[in-house]
Formats: structure tokens, C-alpha cells, sequence
């Protein structure tokens, strides 16, 4: 197992498109992260004002819908080009068991992620930490430097690492059953990002609320919630269980595909 | 043994150097792969499936409520038969520009009765009013102001003076008046729209509440010339919202006040006089085709992989070789991956503004608030059409992203969430912030479905579709000059 490990391991570090994926993960995630915190409008919520609780936290971590495209990318292209390139089939020679193969993916794919998620995460804390205070956001308005000590602050920042985590999971899954390149990008893009966006134009409550519940990003995204928590559609814990469903659920469908498929 | 010979060929090939074969070549390639049409299908059946789900999830009660508002502060007497009132409104705070204060003559104190009023606002000069129709306008000027309402059996004429002298009609209106009317002197202020965005995403809209002022002196309330005696009363006119459905940061209404001290009266109060916009303002047009979202993600795959995929498979070095003007190549590519593009946006928008019709009828998107939308009206069109021109450009715009960048996934990842992304974050931005990002990204091209001016509006129809094809210039510009420079 460490051997096929090894193997998908150094697959992923040898091409250009690893670097470049987890370098879109980290830059985005940080980068809209800190924009977002230097736009927060004092206008529109003028401090200290107890009816209009800015989740600092959460505005911080606002990258983390454009960084994850990161992880879209480097988990569909740990499969569809061996698909179209037929390197399947040596990496099938090699280990016959499909299984395991699968495993050793999703094992470094996993790894790679988090530890990238990690420090995208990271950085969107540490910009924060410098930008906020600068716009108002001081312990004497109430708002204390974010710090992992705090623990809604702990449960957004953790679990936006596994939020990135579980979406990379959700990619790999789609890409085996789709094998295909673009239709595997277009659907999990199309699954993350659309349906936040239909469900901004439906204005019952009751459909509003059940497409957020059952969306994966935005059930997912619950997780990054440390104010108004009132206000979520789903728990934050359980939007992340969503997206962990969507996941185990892709991965499974995938999963089964390409053990019952010809490579 | 018989020697292969190799004949040479006696007639010259069929020139291919052209734009005509280029096209079709490019059409050949297009139509004939399966995943061509796969998108096309998908861009047509998603447009209209997530619409109609959009629908689906969207209801209005505008159309059950009044369609009239009638609140203000009224100091007034009973006035029996014909005579006249005459005030000068000495002075009137701006509290809001369409701020109201002067004299009425109204059947009774209840809200929604017949009357007649001429006011003076703080920005909009004289106006008269009954009927709750739209106002008259008079002179633009606003206080201070001599004001008159004389009544003759069912008429009531308004005038205004500047100096209690010389008079000028404004309009004459008829009025179902009883023999003994109510006539005096009101103040009303409107609230103020604003709207509150939460930093989870979430925004409020409502009313802040003014209070309008008004000091009138010289007061004068006659019949056949003779001065009414008797005693002013004053009162709210109507109630404004209850509390509970004003949220919260909001300022809340207070009641009117009147005062009187020698013959000047200080008057307070707030609300408003007239007909209420039809209903809400939402734009079932533009909500109606919400499902482009999803179409407009196929047919910028189908662009993309249109580009890409030859450069991946090589079959690129057979077309320059067959054309080799590259110019020729990516204008064939463009104009077919466009035209695909048109067709199919158009099908799948006409399709969704259709089936989404019935649904947002028994969705309470009924006239008066929400006449049925009709493609013969040139706004409706516009979106409907234009909509098919957005999806026409992107897939022209995945096409040029796709020969610039030569890789699937790398084309994909810039072009998807280029459009994607903005429509999610902009909500999580400052309202200034997230204005310009929406000016500034390709899918300010789907401005052009706007069909009514809402507050939250961005940018023009025609300035958004010009944004799109901008950057749909520019790209394909780019993918020219890289075509052209690299090898393939």
C-alpha cells in the first residue's frame, strides 16, 4: 500500500498542474480572504452596534469559495488524464487491484489538500488579524483579535480545512464516474457554485432554506459561521456533514464505476 | 512485380484558401463530435429546468394589499356646504423631498375617503391632489406659500399665491363630498428606503421613518364669506407600520403632533398621500430566466473543449495545415461556436421565459403589479434575446480563453469561476465594492435581462452587454495574437 501510495504521490508532484492547483488554492483563499476583510463597509455597519454583528471570521474566510476551485483542479486531474492518456493502464498493470489504486489516490489527493487547505486557512487568519483592526474591528468595539482559543472561531477556521478536504473528495468521486476532463470540472463547479445562485433568486423561505440545505458548498460553508448562527440554514457541523454526504456519495458512485469499467 | 507509380495529380485541388471552406470545416468538426451535442442539449434543458425551479420557489402577495396609502396629520374642522380655506405655510422642514404640508378638504377623518388637498413638498414645489391619483404640479415653489381650496358643490379648485394676493389656479377637481366636510390643515413625511446588508450575506430592506414639520399661520376657513366658527381638532390620519414588522436599526414611526399659539399653528407628522406603486419589484423577466446559469456553463465547456481538445489530440497541426491562415481558423471557430451558441441560448430562453409564465401567475405575478410580460414589448425582448447573445459571446469567450490557455482544465478554471464567482461573493462584499465587481466581470453582460430598475442594479443593459463583449474581444484578440506567434 505505501508503495502505490508512493506512486500516486510522485504522479501528482511531477506535473506542472499540482503546483500551480494548490498554488490557485492558497492565493485565492488568502488573497479574496483579506480583500473582503478591507472592504467590510463601516457605513453599513456602523460600531459598536449590536443589530449589525460583522462575522469577522467568516468575512475573512470568503476565499475559500474561489480557492477551492484549487482543489477542483488538482482532484480532477488526478484522474481524467490517465483516462485520456491511457496511463491507466500502466498504473492498472502495475497494481491490479482497483481498490487499492483508488485508495492511494484519494490518500494523497487527501494529504496534499489538507496540508495546502491548512495554510491557505492559515494566512486568511493572519490577514485578517492585520486588517481588521484597522477598520474599526478592536477589542473596545468588541471585537477580539481572532484567535483558534475562541471556539466558534476554532470550529470556522478547522472546518474550512475540511470543507476543502470533503470538496476534494467530491472531485475525485465525480471525476472517476464522468472521466472526462471538462464535463468532470464543469460538474463539480456547476454543483458547487449554481445552485447558491438559483437559490438567491427563489424568495419562499421554505424553497430558499432547502436548496441551502441540501446545496453542498452552501450547507458546507456553514461550518465558517461564529455570529448570527440563528440566521443559517443548517447547523454548522451538519452543513458539513452535507457536503460530506455529497462526497461519500461521489466517491462511492465513482468508486463502483471504474471497478465494474474497462480502463 | 508491377511498380507502384504515383500519378500526379492533373488537375489543381479545389482551392481551400478561404473563409467559406473554413467554416465549414470547423461546423463539420463541431457537429460531428458527440459531446457537441450533449452541451447544446444540456445548455437548452438546464436554462429551462432551473428556471422553472426558480419559479417554482418564488411567490409575491403584491396585488392583495392596498393600492393607496392615506396617512398624515390632520388639523381640521367640519366645513358645511361651499366655502373656502386659505393658509400660508410659513415654513416647512426637509425632512424628505416629496414632504407634504398644506390644506385639505376630505369627507371625513377615516383613512381611504374622498378628498382634495394642495400641499407645498421641500422638493418639488406646489401640487394639488384628490382621488389618490398622481399629484398636479403647481409652481416649484416650495414654503413659504399662500394656499387655497375652494369648494362649489362637488368641485374643489386649488390656487397658490406668493404673497396672499394674487391668486393662481392650479386644477379644478371633482370630489364625492358630503354636505358637511372636513376641512383643515396636514402634514406627512415618507420614509426613507435603505437597505442593510449582513455580513453573512443576508440584506434588509425597509423604511426609516421621517417626521415632516410645517408651521401655518394666518389661517382662514370661510363660507359665503363667512368665517367657520368652532373648535380645530387634530389626529393621525391612518396608523404606520406596527412595530413588530419594522426591523430592527430601523426608525420607528411616532404619532403627529399640533400646536396653536395666536393663530400659528406648528404641525407635525408623518406618512404619505397617494397611490402606491403596483406591488413589489421584483423582475419576473430577469428571475425568469435564472436557470442561464446553468446553460451558459455548458455552452462555455462546449466553447472551451472546441479549442482545447484539438491542441490535445494534435488535430490542430491537420487544420493549420488544410488553413493555414490561423486568422481564418479561429473566425471560423468563433462564428460557429457562436452561432451554436445563439441557437441554442435562444431556444432555451424563449423556452424558459414560456414555461415560466403559468408558474409565476400561480405564484401571485399578476397584473395589476405584474402584467404579464409579452415579447412584443421591446424591454421583454431585449432580455429575452439578449439573453441568447450573452451565451452566444461566453462560448465565443471559452472559445479564445480555451486557445490561449490550450488546456482543458486550465481554460475551465479561469473561465468558470470568472463567471461564477462574482454572482456569490458580491453578496459577502460592501454594497460599493461588490457594485463594481458586478461592472466589471463578464456577467455584467446579463444586465441585459434586466427589465426593471432595482435597487440593487448595477450596470445598464447595453453597458453590461458591452462589458461581455469586451472582454470576449479582447480574449479572442489575445488568442489571435498567441495563435499566430506560438507553434502548434
Amino acid at each position: 500500500m505505501t508503495v502505490t501510495v508512493h506512486a500516486e504521490w510522485t504522479k501528482m508532484r511531477t506535473v506542472p498542474s499540482t503546483a500551480w492547483a494548490l498554488l490557485v488554492l492558497v492565493v485565492a483563499t488568502v488573497g479574496v480572504g483579506s480583500w473582503a476583510a478591507w472592504g467590510i463597509d463601516p457605513f453599513y455597519c456602523p460600531l459598536p452596534r449590536p443589530d449589525c454583528d460583522v462575522d469577522t471570521a467568516r468575512t475573512t474566510l470568503a476565499g475559500v469559495i474561489v480557492g477551492q476551485v484549487g482543489v477542483v483542479l488538482l482532484a480532477v486531474l488526478m484522474v481524467t488524464p490517465e483516462f485520456s492518456t491511457g496511463m491507466l493502464r500502466t498504473t492498472l498493470a502495475a497494481v491490479p487491484n482497483r481498490l487499492r489504486v483508488v485508495t492511494a489516490k484519494v490518500g494523497a489527493l487527501t494529504a496534499a489538500v489538507l496540508v495546502a487547505a491548512a495554510l491557505a486557512v492559515s494566512g486568511s487568519m493572519a490577514a485578517g488579524r492585520v486588517v481588521l483592526p484597522g477598520h474599526g474591528f478592536t477589542p473596545a468595539n468588541g471585537y477580539p483579535p481572532l484567535s483558534l482559543a475562541d471556539e466558534p472561531t476554532r470550529r470556522a477556521y478547522v472546518g474550512s480545512v475540511l470543507y476543502l478536504g470533503l470538496v476534494a473528495l467530491l472531485s475525485f468521486g465525480v471525476s472517476l464516474a464522468v472521466r472526462h476532463t471538462g464535463a468532470a470540472i464543469a460538474t463539480v463547479i456547476g454543483l458547487l457554485y449554481v445552485v447558491p445562485i438559483v437559490s438567491a433568486v427563489v424568495n419562499d423561505p421554505r424553497w430558499a432554506e432547502w436548496m441551502q440545505k441540501l446545496s453542498p458548498m452552501t450547507a458546507g460553508l456553514a461550518v465558517q459561521a461564529t455570529k448570527r448562527m440563528d440566521a443559517l440554514p443548517i447547523g454548522p457541523w451538519a452543513g458539513l456533514g452535507v457536503l460530506a454526504a455529497w462526497a461519500t456519495g461521489a466517491l462511492l458512485v465513482g468508486t463502483v464505476l471504474f471497478a465494474v469499467r474497462d480502463a | 512485380m508491377t511498380t507502384p507509380t504515383m500519378e500526379r495529380p492533373t488537375a489543381a485541388l479545389p482551392a481551400r484558401d478561404g473563409f467559406g471552406p473554413a467554416v465549414r470545416a470547423e461546423w463539420t468538426k463541431l457537429r460531428s463530435v458527440r459531446s457537441t451535442a450533449i452541451m447544446v442539449f444540456l445548455a437548452m434543458a438546464l436554462t429551462v429546468l432551473l428556471s422553472m425551479l426558480a419559479a417554482y420557489g418564488s411567490s409575491t402577495n403584491a396585488g392583495s394589499g392596498p393600492t393607496y396609502v392615506d396617512r398624515f396629520h390632520f388639523v381640521h374642522r367640519p366645513m358645511s356646504g361651499d366655502g373656502s380655506i386659505t393658509v400660508r405655510v410659513a415654513s416647512q422642514a426637509n425632512s424628505h423631498e416629496s414632504a407634504r404640508a398644506g390644506i385639505m378638504i376630505k369627507s371625513s377623518v377615516e383613512q381611504g375617503t374622498p378628498y382634495a388637498a394642495i400641499m407645498v413638498t421641500p422638493g418639488h414645489g406646489a401640487r394639488m391632489q384628490s382621488g389618490f391619483k398622481p399629484d398636479v404640479a403647481g409652481s416649484p415653489n416650495g414654503a413659504p406659500r399662500w394656499l387655497r381650496l375652494t369648494r362649489t358643490g362637488s368641485s374643489v379648485t386649488g390656487y397658490e399665491s406668493a404673497d396672499g394676493a394674487t391668486w393662481t389656479p392650479v386644477a379644478t377637481v371633482q370630489v364625492a363630498l358630503p354636505s358637511t366636510a372636513q376641512a383643515g390643515l396636514f402634514v406627512a413625511s415618507p420614509g426613507k428606503f435603505r437597505v442593510v446588508h449582513y455580513r453573512n450575506g443576508s440584506s434588509t430592506s425597509g423604511h426609516d421613518e421621517t417626521v415632516g414639520r410645517a408651521v401655518f399661520d394666518d389661517v382662514d376657513v370661510r363660507t359665503a364669506a363667512a368665517p367657520v366658527p368652532g373648535q380645530w381638532s387634530d389626529q393621525d390620519v391612518g396608523t404606520g407600520p406596527p412595530p413588530e414588522m419594522i426591523p430592527p436599526g430601523f426608525t420607528r414611526s411616532v404619532p403627529g403632533t399640533a400646536s396653536e399659539s395666536n393663530g400659528v399653528f406648528t404641525v407635525t407628522g408623518s406618512g404619505d398621500i397617494g397611490s402606491l406603486p403596483p406591488g413589489g419589484n421584483d423582475d419576473v423577466v430577469m428571475n425568469g430566466l435564472a436557470g442561464v446559469y446553468f446553460g451558459l456553463i455548458a455552452l462555455m465547456v462546449l466553447g472551451v473543449l472546441f479549442a482545447t481538445s484539438e491542441f490535445r489530440t494534435g488535430l490542430v497541426r491537420t487544420t493549420l495545415t488544410v488553413v493555414p491562415r490561423r486568422a481564418h481558423v479561429l473566425a471560423g471557430k468563433a462564428l460557429v461556436v457562436g452561432t451554436v451558441g445563439l441557437a441554442a441560448g435562444l431556444i432555451g430562453s424563449v423556452g424558459a421565459f414560456f414555461v415560466v409564465q403559468p408558474i409565476q401567475r400561480s405564484h401571485g405575478y399578476v397584473a395589476p403589479a405584474y402584467p404579464p410580460p409579452s415579447l412584443t414589448d421591446p424591454t421583454v425582448l431585449r432580455a429575452v434575446a439578449g439573453t441568447a447573445v450573452v451565451l452566444a459571446l461566453l462560448a465565443v469567450f471559452g472559445l479564445a480563453v480555451g486557445t490561449i490557455v490550450r488546456r482543458t482544465a486550465g481554460a475551465l478554471i479561469v473561465v468558470l469561476p470568472l463567471v461564477l464567482v462574482p454572482a456569490l461573493i458580491s453578496d459577502a462584499l460592501a454594497p460599493s465594492t461588490s457594485a463594481w465587481l458586478r461592472r466589471l466581470v463578464p456577467t455584467a453582460g446579463l444586465a441585459i435581462q434586466q427589465t426593471r430598475d432595482r435597487w440593487d442594479t448595477a450596470i445598464g443593459p447595453w453597458q453590461g452587454l458591452g462589458v461581455l463583449a469586451a472582454y470576449t474581444a479582447g480574449a479572442l484578440a489575445m488568442a489571435f495574437w498567441l495563435l499566430r506567434r506560438r507553434d502548434a
